[in-house]
């Protein structure tokens, strides 16, 4: 097995073991969740006019869906229904399984997570070069202020303030959904272009949010290579100010690479507040919906695919890293 | 950097086809987007929309819309007295015997399902039989249910009678029919075994042969509510086209009996999670017509400025109460109860907390007052009002032992009192109204305070455990006196009927957190409010006004609640693109549009 193999198996063991215990942890702080959903969903059917007894009723049938049982014989059946990728039945679309709603609103967090991390990354880190090459002039200082302003701002202020600009001063962009349900889904260039519309704010509000974070990391960054002894040889060697900024960008660049995989895993704990505040239909606000309506078995699926997803973001992180910096593939081979 | 832009790019790509790729956006077989009269609403009863939930009217998260594509033997009327009186939906018209014991429904002669195929009795016996799986009113299948439909008949093609079990009668028997959604049969067959029918007649009868039936009947449950056809076959005005996780698009039924009179060619039903969204809709324009909401004054107004913007209000039969833990100190003393009402202005509470979408609460009935009207007369001006009276309520706190000590109120043996409500953080309406009356009442003397609790269920849990000493609790849930009573005199204040016999629990035991005694004496005479409002389950019109006083003098004298407000149904269309909409004060507001739609009152402008 060679030094890669080895690490990746590692990697792969402790994130199953992490993954066994969160989901364990999960799932008994979700069934401890204090709170009665059938006392909810009763006086909904009360409110909408359904006598005492026929809400009763209806109320039972529906939550004959419900696990019975012991908390731990529940346990059992959960985990032996996970090692079958099985994750149950969601209690608010009976006969609906908890996989088929994860997958059906995880894509519409995948999008515009990703898109506004890379987005935020890409300028992020091109602006911290400029910021720390022109650190001493005015187009440095205003760049690392944007970058401490925005980094300051938490994401869900963010997001309040855009939806305030664009939704409502100056409505330019829709209030929610993921697109206009008049376009026949598919390859064309209407749908394409309404659901970039309707995704927009959502990846704005990441992008900004992210970019103050990047924008600082990379000056920081660029200022350390700046100090090193290379970049004074390369310019003594009388190498083009182009070539030497290559070099300091690139090296720079290298510990940020790990940072862009985590943040990525943990903004879909983030997406929560995005969400709800755009009424953008993804994870955040499935998970929400699980919470009111205490649907144990949702909200076990989407806290074990959170987990999952910043677990497996730290292993990408780690061995991104070993093949991207030859320092640390060098130091495989020792062990 | 260009080999990075490429990949970025790619990425994107994939994204966007692999969201384009879902099952639930796929185009269903003969319809189209696009075209003119889009009518654009939120549905109220599936607010938050699923692209997961199947097309069954049965599963709470279905996409069937109640009036749109999901369709009831008829839209009750909601009438403030009468619980008979109907729009017609499947039924065109019918016919109920004069004691309530049948009901016969005669459909819509030119109906045909979206497929085509004609709407028939057949399809109605059938969905009936659905019915009974669920437990509805009329379709239960537990022994001494009242209420319970025993025959279904199919007369012709087009006619059904439906009979009621008069062993143990109710008055909301025709209700119970009437609201039951019709499915097609040849797309729901699968569904039932081919021999339910012998099923359910065993089903009646004593013995392990009828509980084993009742068994497989309630087991079937499981099946209805999961069922989901692969498209919609609709015998309302629309036909569910397409969704997204955002928006639902339902395209207009040609087949449908009454589609020349449905103005919009389509529907474009939108997601909603809160109440903000819905006002930055209205403020927006983009909704042709949105349910019941409470907005905020400041709100109403940026709602009201945008062109086309109406506000529609008529009658809500729900009332605001502050509940009381009588099995805690000092609640359990009437005076005490009886001294905050005096100490407590309505009107100013409903101004700070629900100026839109509420009008105080003339007294405590536990009726809203516009049913209150109806029901009780000119008794209704003889009930104590508990008006704002500061002397009254001094006088009725020293009655209760209460003492008043550097200006504040104490307990009896001089230890400090300490007024709490609890109130759901999400309801704004709730906790502004709970902040107003406890400055109100600090003001005189009563230390009070509100503590909010995380959200409905919890609220819900704590306050059946009998964890609140006050709270906040909706009652007069109408039209029907038996549903509104149920609200002071049923379980939560330890009512419950076992074995067709109405039984006490103590406070705090069996779901009574309420805490109530069992009988209060009014104008002289002993009764017992629990059993009273049971007897409103079956009683006659006449009878029905006796006993609806009684529990109204009840309620006002011993104050199991204050009544703080009655909502107001207070909805919003705009005339920008379609006309008709249903009037002030109308009881089509307390049906969803998609019954106004398919009664051709809404048109194209």
């Amino acid at each position: 097995m060679t030094a890669f193999a080895r690490r990746l198996a590692g990697h792969l063991a402790r994130g199953l073991v992490m993954i066994l215990i969160v989901t364990t942890v999960s799932f008994f702080v979700i069934r401890s969740v204090p709170g009665d959903p059938m006392a909810a969903k009763y006086e909904k059917m009360v409110e909408q006019g359904m006598s005492p007894e026929a809400a009763q009723r209806a109320v039972e049938v529906l939550f004959g869906f419900a696990p019975t049982g012991s908390l731990w014989q529940q346990y059992v059946d959960y985990m032996s229904g996970l090692v079958r990728l099985d994750l149950g039945q969601s209690l608010t679309v009976p006969g609906v399984g908890v996989s088929t709603v994860l997958f059906s609103a995880a894509k519409w967090t995948i999008l515009p997570v990703l898109a506004g991390t890379l987005l935020s990354f890409l300028i992020g880190v091109i602006m911290g070069v400029y910021a720390a090459i022109r650190r001493s002039g005015k187009l440095g200082d205003i760049l690392a202020i944007s970058g401490s302003l925005l980094h300051g701002v938490p994401q869900y202020v963010l997001a309040l303030l855009l939806g305030a600009v664009f939704t409502t001063l100056w409505p330019i962009l829709p209030q929610g959904g993921t697109a206009d349900i008049m376009f026949e889904p598919g390859f064309n260039a209407g749908y394409i272009g309404s659901l970039v519309e309707h995704a927009m704010l959502p990846v704005l509000t990441y992008a900004l949010a992210g970019y103050g974070g990047w924008i600082l990391a990379m000056k920081s960054s660029v200022v350390t290579v700046l100090g090193d002894d290379f970049i004074l040889a390369a310019e003594l060697r009388g190498l083009k100010r182009g070539f030497i900024f290559r070099y300091v960008a690139r090296n720079a660049i290298l510990p940020l690479f790990t940072i862009l995989a985590l943040s990525l895993g943990m903004l879909f704990g983030g997406a929560i507040f995005i969400e709800r505040i755009f009424n953008y239909p993804g994870l955040g606000l499935m998970l929400i919906d699980s919470i009111t309506n205490r649907d144990y078995a949702l909200m076990g699926g989407a806290f074990l695919l959170i987990t999952a997803a910043i677990i497996i973001a730290n292993i990408a992180a780690d061995l991104f890293y070993t093949v991207i910096d030859p320092r640390v593939r060098s130091g495989e081979g020792t062990t | 950097m260009k080999r990075l832009a490429a990949v970025v790019a790619l990425l994107g790509l994939a994204t966007v086809t692999a969201c384009s790729g879902g099952t639930e956006d796929k185009p269903a077989a003969g319809g189209s987007g696009g075209g003119g009269g889009l009518y654009t609403t939120i549905d109220a009863n599936k607010p938050s929309l699923d692209v997961n939930g199947p097309i069954n009217p049965w599963s709470p998260k279905g996409n069937a819309f109640w009036g749109y594509n999901a369709m009831r033997i008829a839209w009750s009327k909601n009438h403030l007295t009468d619980p008979n009186q109907f729009y017609p939906g499947i039924a065109a018209s019918w016919e109920i015997a004069p004691d309530n014991s049948s009901i016969t429904l005669h459909l819509q002669p030119d109906n045909k399902w979206s497929d085509g195929k004609p709407v028939t009795a057949e399809d109605v016996k059938f969905s009936i039989a659905l019915a009974y799986t669920q437990g509805s009113t009329a379709f239960a299948i537990d022994p001494g249910a009242a209420g319970a439909a025993s025959e279904v008949e199919v007369v012709d093609d087009k006619t059904v009678k439906i009979s009621q079990d008069m062993k143990n009668p109710s008055v909301t028997f025709v209700r119970g029919v009437m609201d039951s959604f019709i499915v097609p049969q040849h797309v729901w067959s699968s569904v039932l075994p081919a021999d339910f029918w012998d099923k359910l007649k065993a089903a009646r009868g004593d013995g392990a042969d009828a509980e084993s039936a009742r068994a497989e009947i309630t087991a079937l449950s499981e099946k209805v509510l999961a069922f989901a056809p692969p498209k919609d076959v609709s015998a309302g005005p629309f036909a569910l086209e397409r969704m997204n996780p955002g928006e639902a698009l339902l395209v207009k039924n040609k087949n449908f009996y009454n589609a020349a009179n449905v103005g919009p060619d389509q529907v474009k039903m939108l997601n909603s999670t809160g109440n903000e969204q819905i006002w930055n809709y209205l403020i927006a324009g983009k909704l042709d017509s949105a349910p019941f909401t409470a907005v905020p004054a400041d709100v109403m107004k940026r709602i009201g400025a945008t062109p086309g913007n109406a506000v529609v209000k008529g009658f809500s039969p729900v009332s605001l109460g502050l509940a009381f833990n009588q099995a805690k100190k000092p609640y359990d003393n009437v005076h005490v109860r009886r001294g905050l009402a005096y100490l407590i202005n309505r009107d100013e509470v409903t101004t700070i907390a629900s100026p839109e979408g509420g009008t105080p609460a003339v007294t405590t009935t536990g009726i809203h007052q516009k049913p209150a009207a109806e029901w009780l007369g000119a008794e209704l001006g003889e009930l104590e009002p508990y008006k704002l009276d500061p002397a009254k309520a001094e006088e009725e706190f020293k009655k209760a032992g209460l003492k008043k000590e550097g200006g504040k109120w104490t307990l009896p043996d001089g230890t400090p009192w300490k007024f709490t409500i609890n109130v759901p953080t999400p309801f704004s309406d709730w906790v502004s109204g709970a902040k107003a009356v406890t400055s109100q009442l600090t003001a005189a003397g009563v230390d009070a305070e509100v503590l909010t609790v995380a959200d409905y269920p919890l609220y819900l849990k704590e306050i059946a455990e009998g964890k609140y000493d006050v709270g906040f609790w909706l009652i007069a849930l109408g039209p029907a006196p038996y549903n509104i009573y149920q609200r002071l005199y049923g379980a939560s204040n330890g009512w419950a009927i076992l074995g067709g016999k109405v039984k006490h629990a103590e406070a705090g035991k069996g779901g009574n957190w309420m805490g109530g005694p069992e009988t209060i004496e009014v104008d002289g005479t002993k009764v017992n409010p629990g059993e009273l409002t049971a007897k409103l389950n079956s009683a006659a019109e006449d009878e029905q006004k006796t006993i609806v006083g009684q529990l109204a003098k009840a309620a006002n004298q011993d104050l199991p609640v204050i009544q703080l407000w009655d909502y107001v149904n207070t909805q919003f269309v705009n005339t920008n693109h379609f006309t008709g909409f249903p009037e002030n004060d109308s009881d089509l507001l307390r049906q969803p549009a998609g019954v106004w739609i398919q009664l051709g009152m809404v048109k194209k402008k």
